[in-house]
């Protein structure tokens, strides 16, 4: 793994890859786009081009685009689920799942979209934190790694 | 638990366990031991493994220490579990 995640990479490679390549529901794509919605930006430096080269703003680092950097469009009220989800979870409500549930999104989605929202926030924080204890100033390019089978555009 | 799958729809194998638990502990099981349950492939089985490894594993934190760190990341996180 080049972007190293401790010395538990291996476990966590091994999460992230059935997390966002496993056979599922949702589109692989889908929640790959999530995941590297979730992970964020680094709070100091601009977000890293991932696969397709879009960038999440610097100053606003989940609101205002409906797009992850896995190039993957999210319908806009599942991008702002994932948000809440990634930054502030506690505030998910029963009206929030029902509203997701009655616009057609199945439990079996909304599960994996949850997981991979989750997920990207916990890896990216985890990211940010070693990344940190490195003396490095921004953590890698979430999609950059073999995470999820690889990226597409990356050597 | 907000997604009915997620609480009701465990194969017979997580199902029988779910039960199991139910019966040992006399108590309700927790939310994220169902969410750890539901199509353990896909997340439960490689989360656990990795929990597994952070919180039980070698280590010069001492089990409770870790225990400590998680628990007062999920206060952080304004988590109950």
């Amino acid at each position: 793994m080049s972007n190293g995640t401790g010395r538990y990479a291996a476990l966590i490679e091994r999460l992230v890859e059935s997390v966002l390549a496993g056979p599922g529901h949702a589109a692989s794509e889908l929640r790959r786009a999530v995941f590297a919605r979730a992970f964020g930006p680094h709070p100091l430096t601009p977000s890293p081009s991932g696969i397709g080269g879009t960038t999440l703003p610097l100053s606003s680092p989940l609101s205002g685009t409906e797009r992850g950097t896995g190039g993957e469009d999210i319908a806009p009220d599942l991008a702002g689920y994932v948000d809440k989800v990634a930054l502030h979870a506690y505030k998910v409500s029963d009206e929030d799942l029902a509203a997701l549930k009655r616009a057609g999104n199945s439990d079996d989605l909304l599960f994996e979209v949850t997981v991979s929202a989750a997920l990207g926030a916990a890896v990216g924080r985890l990211e940010h934190g070693l990344s940190a204890l490195r003396g490095e100033g921004s953590p890698p390019d979430p999609l950059s790694t073999t995470w999820g089978g690889g990226a597409k555009d990356e050597s | 638990m907000r997604l009915h799958a997620v609480e009701h729809g465990h194969r017979l194998t997580e199902r029988l366990k779910l039960m199991l638990i139910r019966v040992a502990s006399l108590r309700r099981v927790p939310d994220v031991v169902k969410t750890l349950f539901y199509r353990p492939e896909f997340f439960g089985r490689p989360m656990c493994d990795w929990t597994q490894a952070v919180m039980r594993g070698p280590s010069s934190w001492s089990v409770g220490e870790r225990e400590l760190f998680a628990a007062f990341t999920s206060r952080l996180n304004q988590c109950l579990f």
